[in-house]
């Protein structure tokens, strides 16, 4: 492996999708002597274990507008980045069932502020439900909402892009490097201490998902993101047959097959204890299987092929933190992301990146920097699996 | 749900034998293995063994097979499963199995993984046509399905799999059109090589495949010299008309559950590819979890079986069963497993071993 570069202006911390994204518009920006660490590989975190799912059909004005213009970024992403692979990214819509009086009252308010915002989702009855998804067992369903723009990408692709994008406009980016420390010097970071080698710097940025909290201690820090496991499991590929994202809240499971034919799916646990550990267990595979077949029975005989699992930085709000740290100058974090950051990385990142060349960010981004949880001004996220 | 006291994972040489091992000192067994029938590598093998004059010396494999089948289900101590697949081993110690299609856990107080190895491949341009095939495949198809692979063969590598299974070809009727190893010599046994050679079919040493022909399937691949450096050298082309290309070039464990479990692992290429740290005992670094036959090391099928009642024996032996001559059973069996390395065959080997062998209690 080459020497790593001692001095940067900027050192970005993991190579996920917030990383590599982050990366690409600072480079964009014309900021030069930018690097990138990723202790493992580009995408070894909660990026290349993701569902990937992109929809905008949020319940706080903030995750509404990040998920919105990320969608106009997605659009044209790959020809943006010059990335001639593609980022497999379709437009199929997404449907979010209710199952309670209160379920289908949320939605109501959701797609009111969400049409407020220019994002074209409506709520459903049941047998428009079945239209969309003909297939779905409509029992006990009250309703739901759609939102025929919302949608999927593949997370390696859209990482890869970013990233090689980023390295043709000069960033280094080293994987296989931790960073094991972060050195202050009057109130301001001055360098990174990394397993290959020390990096002066002005400006840190921490994107380490999951591990965001590990990093923000390393400058005296107390970011209130911490670790949950998440599993999710594929199935075999076949033909074409349900097209958009179902979203089922209140049985925590969300099911969407991908453009090669595979269904991919997932559910939260209300009881997962925090931490790091990512080991999948077979209770996960048989539970959605049971979930996932009584709502849409026709997928009894598919096979399951694959089951793994990852971190979602969680965010006692569920929304992500941005911004500096008034308390220790240069240190930037974006995290926090709660099972949605790769949806809203692609505008996430570029107003990241407004605030870190210093700046007015696009838009106001205040009200995510991590003081909300000093003040207690928490907007709670109420549509998140 | 249901328990069993010890779950072996595999039932080839070394997993029948594990079984058999175990059971014989009085722990209850569940063998599964994913293929319908028992005897794993065995059941295609129709030529003769070496091995020892313990592990069914001058028998036939397939009859190797046979016996250790009958002992094992003749076993009240042993339940059989085929067509059941072991497809995870979760913190909570369980083992989840699909069993003819249908999902269950079990929670077993051992385990013995013995799922083997799998064929190696070759790349280059065209290697995914119709016709090229794994040797061990074609021998499957032959052996056990009796379905001839096709009318020409070429065979690359000229190891002991590669040459046994160019003269089986050759007894099939089947034209064996060359033989092509990259190595500058034979590196299977004389005996084997010298059969086919007095048979007529060339054996090009220092040469290699470069490329594969053909629209809807194998037509045809060309072959080129290595040089000191093994790169195909200019001008020294050949063109081989076939319909069958086989591919013997060595075989990797398959250890994806052993991975999958956390036991410490390490490339260790004298053994096949990645191997598990394991006790004398074969306990891996996951207390419980033992490893027997080609999944911690590529050999053949006498040093699997041996290896297998080592970890029966063992395994059971961890669970107080020691009812049968144990001590003296697992001697026997540690001393001649390092009988059948002791030659220069087994050099290979011993090479790779004594950096993975951890000190019994060490498994956590
Ligand atoms: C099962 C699952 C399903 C999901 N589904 C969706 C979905 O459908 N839609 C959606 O939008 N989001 C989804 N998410 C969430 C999404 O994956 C994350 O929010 C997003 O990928 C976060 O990206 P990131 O770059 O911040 O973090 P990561 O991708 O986790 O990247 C952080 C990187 O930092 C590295 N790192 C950590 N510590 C250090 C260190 N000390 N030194 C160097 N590097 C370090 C890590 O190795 C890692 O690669 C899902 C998540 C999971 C787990």
């Amino acid at each position: 492996m080459a020497m790593i570069k001692k001095k940067a202006t900027v050192v970005i911390i993991g190579g996920g999708i917030l990383g590599a994204s982050v990366a690409y518009n600072l480079a964009r920006q014309g900021l030069k002597d930018i690097v990138l660490v990723e202790k493992s590989y580009l995408t070894s975190g909660a990026t290349g274990r993701c569902g990937a799912g992109i929809r905008q059909q949020w319940g706080t004005e903030m995750n509404c507008i990040l998920s919105r213009e990320s969608v106009r970024i997605f659009e044209t992403l790959a020809e943006e980045l010059e990335y001639p692979y593609g980022i497999d990214y379709r437009q199929n819509g997404y449907l979010l069932l209710a199952y309670s009086p209160k379920e289908r009252e949320q939605f109501s308010k959701n797609v009111a502020l969400q049409n407020s915002l220019g994002i074209p989702s409506r709520q459903v009855t049941s047998a428009e439900a079945r239209d969309i998804v003909p297939h779905l067992n409509i029992d006990g369903l009250l309703g739901g909402a759609y939102c025929h723009t919302d949608g999927h990408a593949n997370p390696f692709h859209v990482t890869f892009a970013y990233a090689r994008a980023a390295e043709r406009m000069g960033v280094n980016l080293y994987s296989n490097t931790e960073v094991l420390s972060i050195e202050k010097d009057k109130g301001r970071v001055c360098r990174v201490v990394t397993s290959q080698g020390s990096i002066d710097c002005e400006i840190v940025v921490n994107t380490a998902g999951g591990h965001a909290a590990v990093i923000g201690e390393m400058v005296g820090l107390d970011l209130p993101v911490y670790p949950e496991r998440h599993q999710i499991m594929i199935s075999e590929p076949v033909d074409a047959f349900q097209v958009p994202m179902v979203i089922c809240m209140s049985h925590h499971f969300y099911i969407q097959q991908t453009t090669h034919g595979s269904f991919i799916m997932g559910q939260g646990d209300p009881n997962e204890p925090k931490g790091f550990n990512i080991n999948p267990s077979w209770q996960f595979s048989v539970e959605l299987a049971k979930k996932i077949t009584s709502v849409l029975p026709h997928l009894k005989s598919l096979n399951i092929i694959r089951q793994w699992a990852g971190l979602y930085d969680m965010c006692p709000d569920a929304q992500p933190i941005l911004g500096e740290s008034p308390e220790v100058k240069g240190f930037f974090t974006a995290s926090g992301f709660s099972g949605h950051g790769f949806m809203i990385a692609p505008y996430t990142a570029k107003l990241m990146a407004q605030a870190i060349l210093g700046e007015e960010p696009e838009i106001n981004i205040d009200i995510l920097n991590y003081h909300r949880f000093a003040s207690g001004q928490l907007i709670l996220e109420p549509a998140v699996v | 749900m249901f328990d069993t006291e010890m779950l072996i994972i595999g039932g080839g040489p070394a997993g029948l034998k594990a079984a058999l091992s175990a059971a014989e000192q009085g722990a209850d067994v569940l063998l599964v293995d994913r293929n319908p029938y028992l005897g794993g590598q065995l059941v295609k093998q129709t030529h003769m063994f070496f091995g020892s004059q313990k592990q069914y010396a001058s028998e036939r494999g397939v009859t190797i097979a046979e016996i250790l089948t009958r002992e094992v289900l003749n076993s009240d101590k042993i339940c059989v499963l085929t067509d059941t697949t072991a497809l995870g081993y979760f913190e909570d110690k369980s083992v989840a199995l699909e069993i003819k299609g249908t999902f269950k856990t079990v929670y077993p107080k051992r385990v013995i993984v013995a799922t083997g190895a799998q064929e190696n491949t070759l790349i280059f341009p065209n290697s995914d046509l119709p016709g090229i095939y794994g040797a061990g495949a074609v021998q499957t198809l032959m052996n056990v399905h009796g379905v001839m692979p096709g009318a020409r063969v070429a065979m690359v590598g000229a190891g002991n799999i590669g040459v046994i299974v160019s003269y089986q070809l050759l007894q099939a009727g089947v034209e064996v059109v060359a033989i092509i190893e990259a190595a500058p010599r034979i590196g299977g046994y004389h005996v084997h090589a010298a059969k086919v050679r007095r048979l007529g079919v060339p054996i090009y040493i220092a040469h290699t495949v470069v490329e594969a022909h053909g629209r809807e399937s194998l037509e045809g691949i060309t072959i080129a010299c290595l040089d000191e450096k093994w790169q195909p050298v200019k001008g020294t082309e050949i063109e081989l008309e076939i319909d069958v290309l086989c591919i013997s070039v060595g075989l990797s464990p398959l250890t994806e559950l052993l991975f999958q479990a956390g036991c410490k692992m390490e490339y260790v290429p004298q053994l096949g590819g990645h191997v598990p740290y394991r006790s004398e005992n074969l306990e891996t670094t996951v207390a419980g979890i033992y490893v027997a036959g080609d999944v911690c090391a590529v050999e053949e099928a006498s040093a699997a079986m041996v290896a297998g009642q080592i970890a029966g024996l063992a395994a059971a032996g961890s669970l107080g069963y020691k009812q049968n001559n144990y001590e003296a059973k697992l001697k026997d069996a540690k001393n001649e497993l390092a009988g059948l390395r002791r030659g220069p065959a087994g050099e290979k080997v011993r090479s790779g071993l004594w950096a993975l062998t951890i000190a019994a209690g060490e498994a956590v």
